[in-house]
């Protein structure tokens, strides 16, 4: 729920590295939102589109890539994504989650014109 | 032409939890970060553990206004700092650092009362060692359904006002069904006002404790 810190953040690094590489368009970034990270893909959006003006993040298309959460069967011990059911897709057992999984929170990646 | 970044946001927060953890070592300080809806008991917690736990004991008390929390425990001679983050829903690690210089207490544990909120501060490290969770039975059995981010974030909990689960017809299986998908974390039983409860948490922490210490 805190998209305005994230939006901040997702400007300062951005920023950062086009300026150490020299970039001056930047096409689209990609953020990975784990499904526990609590932050949502609108929200992230609104703020984008109104602090990014006049930074060289203007104009860039906000890519997200969703990671869920994994969890682990009681029954048989294998690890799946979490998929809407906590149930084992291979033995119908209970998943536990794995702690600390689905709340990744990052940049990954900036697509951009210049070589 | 796709330049990888590969960088975590909102990392200054994590690393100032890192320097408080650090700051908190070198005073022999064992840090529990309580977190609890609001009304969920998190003070009188503090209260009845302090009582049966022969360890030194500070609290950075966090809440939105007011030092009603902290002046209580400083009543009942619990050396207490006040926060207020005057709208901020949660502690971040930085007030932490500001609040811990207000304490003197060295070689003890420090509770960190975090606001009341059962989302917010699940995602803000503070440097603790242990993340406790007040869930009180009146807030119904199926908040570790609700409440995910919570729930599969804390270390232990401890279930609150128990002597009220006839009254409003608190599920214990329930609950800990939820919790289980979730978490392994301990449940410890509590009826902070008259006591039950209390010297299985206050042990449980002082195990902690002492094994931070090295003993």
């Amino acid at each position: 729920m805190h998209e305005l810190p994230v939006v901040l953040d997702i400007i300062r690094i951005v920023t950062e590295e086009a300026n150490e590489q020299q970039l001056t368009t930047i096409n689209s970034i990609t953020i990975v939102l784990g499904e526990l990270a609590a932050v949502m893909d609108e929200s992230v959006q609104m703020y984008f589109e109104l602090l990014a003006e006049g930074t060289p993040c203007e104009g860039a298309k906000l890519i997200f890539e969703h990671v869920p959460a994994m969890l682990r069967c009681s029954g048989c011990k294998q690890e799946f994504p979490h998929q809407k059911s906590f149930f084992c897709p291979h033995c119908g057992g209970d998943g536990i989650l794995i702690k600390g999984s689905g709340r990744e929170l990052y940049v990954k990646a900036i697509d951009s014109n210049d070589n | 032409m796709e330049v990888l970044i590969m960088k975590k946001l909102l990392e200054a927060n994590d690393k100032l939890a890192t320097n408080n953890r650090d700051y908190f070592r070198s005073r022999g300080l064992y840090v529990i970060n309580l977190m609890g809806a609001p009304g969920s008991g998190k003070t009188t917690l503090i209260s009845a553990v302090a009582k049966s736990i022969d360890i030194p004991i500070g609290v950075i008390e966090g809440d939105i206004a007011s030092s009603i929390d902290a002046e209580r425990l400083q009543s009942e001679g619990i050396a207490s700092v006040q926060i207020n983050t005057c709208g901020e829903c949660h502690l971040d690690a930085q007030v932490i650092r500001e609040g811990a210089e207000g304490l003197s207490i060295k070689n003890g544990v420090v509770f960190i009362e975090n606001v009341g909120n059962l989302i917010c501060p699940a995602e803000f490290d503070l440097g603790e060692d242990l993340r406790l969770l007040a869930a009180s039975v009146p807030e119904g059995d199926d908040k570790p359904f609700k409440y995910v981010p919570m729930f599969s974030y804390i270390d232990v909990i401890a279930l609150t006002k128990c002597d009220l689960k006839e009254a409003v017809g608190f599920d214990s299986i329930n609950f800990e069904k939820g919790l289980r998908i979730l978490s392994q974390a301990p449940i410890f039983e509590v009826n902070c006002k008259k006591g039950d409860g209390v010297n299985a948490l206050a042990t449980f922490i002082k195990e902690k404790y002492n094994d931070f210490r090295g003993k």
